[in-house]
């Protein structure tokens, strides 16, 4: 054999083993309720699948992992779902949790999708499918996804498979270890599988020697697997403990066997690997140990995952099925707050103390100093300092003396001489080290969304200001330009003006402003005339006014004498014109009415023809030249 | 004589080597900001309220660091911040003013929100923008990130933000503190209430 480590500490506590009939196992019939939690492992609830009033079947999916380290959960016996709701669940705190409730057939029908494989046959990765999609978590009392464990990125080389099981009374791993050797040394070789390149290390504690020889026998030919005894000793079953036990490595503060090399698995948890692989049965029932005096058919159990405690209870006729229950191992378990709660896939044991059990547990006394618990703790912390630390709150200081390293085994306070619930203690430090560290975090963040928006404000108050700036800048730019554009402006327009007067300077309008020039000048003449007749004495100024009128009427008066010769309108010529064609007229018609009659001699008859001809040609030539000059005037003018 | 001479000349040279080295470390290694204040403010809740009359929890960290403030003015922190407080600042522990407020369990905001109507005030008085909403669509409150400092309520013109306590879950839940009981408890305890297995 080899050479066996110790680890530090540890107790000897009564075994009490044989009490539940290690190796003998028995089934109880198929409860009419089952309640399936979603959360049975570590990580976030697994997400239903199912509605209430749903047909399910057995091993059918029902509630879907959702994440990494969540799990599948599965319909474990045939029926309708009949609430999905919070109810009361294993845990310490005595909280709900949600559930699906399931009305069973009687049936148990599996579902049509679970079927055989052989592993041969299967590549790695449709291993891994099947072991991931059973919903196979740690069946030892952990609960992490072993699907997640095997799927390690870390080289691993050493598997070890934890049979120990040292808690007291419990012997649901002895009894799968005698009964299904065969199926964990299969799971195993598959686990060996799929971390390549390691070996198998199964570890059992001497006080099961049924148990080592199932498995030395089922294990022979398998050269990668082998048995190693370790001396009965609390909590040798501890993960760590274990490591050390066996390797003589201390897993180091703060990180798990894989950084080792090494990884630990159930012996429950492999022959979980085997139905799920082999069978391809996920993770629906388990084998849990009822015992302690209270129960009067102590034993072992194979259970549907669901069932209710107080279900199991009744049907091992405990004493009182509704006194004080413990689940879990008397050591580390904790007393159940309400019996109305089911059984999950890490349930290992329901320890019924007898009445007079529990009447006797004693009171704690004062600590005497006595250093039991130091020799005694696995963990090589000083329980009594934590102890003292705890029960005065002084939790930055028992952070120093690394209470998180505390494994919670329970040895301390069954040393103790005081019977002080020393891991209480702990636990409760622990949980507001937790709590402290939540808060810690919490406000970090809080720190940062306010910093984040106090620059936000910030931000948006300076860019509003220069938004202003450059509003105002903007302004001030556009009333520079306008100072200076209307100055060219007005000049343009006058320009412009100018321009559209001279062009629109009209002959008509140089007429009536001669004509007005000219009439100012008369009124100013007469009054002028009158002044001069009255002896007035504002004849001179008069006098001026009216050379200036003079003078005015005399610029009109050539300014249009010079528009209408620019534009080739002589009045004299069109007067003359006129007149020629008045004359010529006036010849034609005094022809006409003298036209001879019959009387009148032919030679007279003849030159008045003659004569109306001259005329009548001379109006003629006079119409042409006015109507020249009509156009040419009006051409001008247009 | 002599020595005397070599003794003051080479006290005198040591003392302006390391004047020297010291003048030039406090330059080269001049902190920058307040360190106390960062201190301060690192063991404040953060959770923002203005509880203490100062726009959230660096202001008072600031406050208290200029000795303008007490530091028994933040309700959230309660007692522990004071001593935490009172430790780090070498001063005596003072009990929560009750000014201020009461040290009351922590809670956080709830909008009802068939009630909101869409208005943003909540969202503008927010700390830590923990609400979530735009104008005239319902608001809800990220629980992750409320700090359950209460300002959201007041503005809110049709009260329908309520603040509860947050809820204990299996995640959150941890063991409460065992009751010290010692053997004369017992028997005291057994005069009082009886012995049920009796």
């Amino acid at each position: 054999m080899k050479t066996l480590f110790d680890f530090p500490g540890g107790v000897h506590p009564p075994q009490h083993k044989q009490q539940s009939n290690p190796g003998k196992l028995m089934d109880l019939p198929l409860p009419q309720r089952l309640l399936i939690p979603l959360s049975q492992h570590i990580g976030a609830p697994a997400k239903p699948l199912v509605k209430v009033g749903d047909q399910v079947y057995k091993g059918q999916l029902i509630a879907l992992a959702t994440g990494a380290i969540s799990a599948n959960v599965h319909a474990t016996s045939s029926g309708l779902v009949s609430a999905i709701a919070s109810f009361p669940v294993a845990h310490a705190s005595g909280l709900d949790a949600m559930c699906i409730e399931l009305e069973t057939d009687g049936q148990d029908t599996w579902h049509p999708d679970i079927t055989t494989a052989n592993p041969g046959q299967l590549d790695e990765q449709e291993i891994r499918q099947r072991v991931l999609a059973a919903g196979i978590v740690g069946m030892g009392g952990a609960g992490f996804s072993s699907a997640a464990k095997l799927a390690t990125d870390t080289p691993i080389h050493t598997l070890l498979v934890n049979g120990v099981e040292c808690e007291p009374y419990i012997t649901a791993d002895d009894t799968v270890m005698q009964i299904y050797s065969h199926e964990i040394i299969l799971g195993t070789k598959l686990a060996l599988g799929l971390l390549k390149q390691s070996t198998c290390k199964l570890v059992i504690e001497d006080n099961k020697p049924q148990a080592i020889a199932a498995m030395l026998q089922a294990s022979a030919g398998h050269d990668d697997i082998e048995v190693i005894v370790i001396p009965t000793k609390y909590p040798s079953g501890g993960e760590k403990q274990l490591i050390q036990n066996v390797t003589g490595q201390q897993v180091p503060r703060g990180k798990i066997p894989a950084n080792l090399g090494i990884l630990c698995q159930n012996v429950a948890t492999m022959k979980a690997i085997y139905d799920a692989v082999y069978l391809g049965q996920p993770s629906i029932e388990r084998i849990i140990t009822v015992t302690g005096d209270g129960v009067k058919q102590a034993g072992n159990y194979r259970l549907r995952i669901g069932t209710c405690a107080d279900y199991v209870l009744q049907q091992c006729q405990a004493e009182q099925p509704n006194s004080q229950v413990i689940i879990g191992g008397p050591m580390m378990g904790f007393q159940l707050p309400n019996t109305h709660v089911p059984l999950i896939k890490t349930s290992n044991c329901l320890l019924v103390p007898s009445a007079k059990a529990l009447s006797d547990a004693s009171p704690a006394m004062a600590c005497i100093r006595c250093g039991q618990c130091e020799i005694a703790c696995p963990a090589q912390l000083l329980p009594q300092q934590l102890y003292w630390l705890a029960k005065s709150d002084a939790f930055d200081k028992i952070e120093q003396y690394n209470l998180m390293d505390c494994i919670e085994c329970g040895a301390c306070a069954y040393v103790c001489p005081s019977q002080i619930p020393l891991v209480q203690h702990y636990r409760y430090a622990k949980g507001m080290l937790r709590q402290k560290a939540t808060e810690a975090r919490q406000a970090e963040l809080s720190k940062q969304r306010f910093e984040a928006r106090e620059q936000r404000l910030l931000d948006e108050v300076t860019a509003k200001e220069e938004r202003r700036k450059t509003r105002a800048a903007a302004a001030a730019a556009a009333q520079a330009a306008k100072q200076k554009t209307p100055a060219h402006d007005t000049a343009h327009q006058a320009t412009l003006a100018n321009n559209s007067a001279t062009n629109e300077v009209s002959h008509k309008d140089l007429k009536t402003a001669a004509a007005i020039a000219r009439t100012k000048l008369k009124k100013a003449n007469k009054a002028y005339e009158d002044a001069k007749a009255a002896d007035h004495e504002d004849t001179d100024k008069l006098q001026t006014m009216v050379h200036d009128l003079q003078q005015r009427s005399e610029q009109t008066a050539q300014a249009l004498a010079e528009f209408e010769s620019q534009v080739q309108v002589d009045p004299e010529a069109e007067k003359q014109a006129q007149i020629t064609w008045a004359k010529a007229n006036a010849q034609v018609r005094k022809l006409n009415k003298s036209a001879p009659d019959s009387s009148t001699p032919d030679d007279e008859k003849a030159a008045h023809k003659e004569a109306l001809q001259v005329a009548q040609k001379n109006l003629e030539q006079a119409q042409a030249k006015l109507d020249h000059i009509k156009n040419s005037s009006k051409e001008a003018q247009s | 004589m002599d020595i005397i001479i070599f003794a003051i000349v080479s006290l005198t040279l040591m003392a302006l080597l390391f004047g020297g080295i010291l003048g030039y470390a406090a330059k080269r290694l001049k902190v920058e900001g307040d360190p106390i204040v960062d201190q301060i403010n690192a063991l404040l809740p953060q959770t923002q309220c203005g509880q203490c009359g100062h726009p959230g929890c660096r202001p008072y960290a600031e406050a208290i660091a200029q000795q303008a403030d007490p530091i028994n003015l933040c309700p959230p922190g309660g007692e522990t911040t004071i001593k935490a407080l009172a430790d780090l600042l070498d001063v005596e522990v003072l009990s929560l003013d009750a000014e201020a407020g009461v040290d009351s369990v922590p809670k956080i905001a709830y909008i009802r929100e068939d009630e909101c109507i869409g208005c943003t005030k909540c969202i503008q008085a927010c700390p830590v923008d923990a609400i979530l909403g735009a104008a005239k669509l319902m608001h809800t409150v990220i629980v992750n990130e409320c700090t359950g400092c209460d300002l959201c309520v007041e503005p809110c013109p049709v009260d329908c933000i309520d603040m509860l306590p947050i809820p204990i879950t299996s995640q959150t839940w941890h063991w409460q503190k065992p009751q010290q009981l010692i053997a004369t408890d017992r028997q005291l305890e057994q005069e009082i209430v009886g012995d049920p297995s009796l």
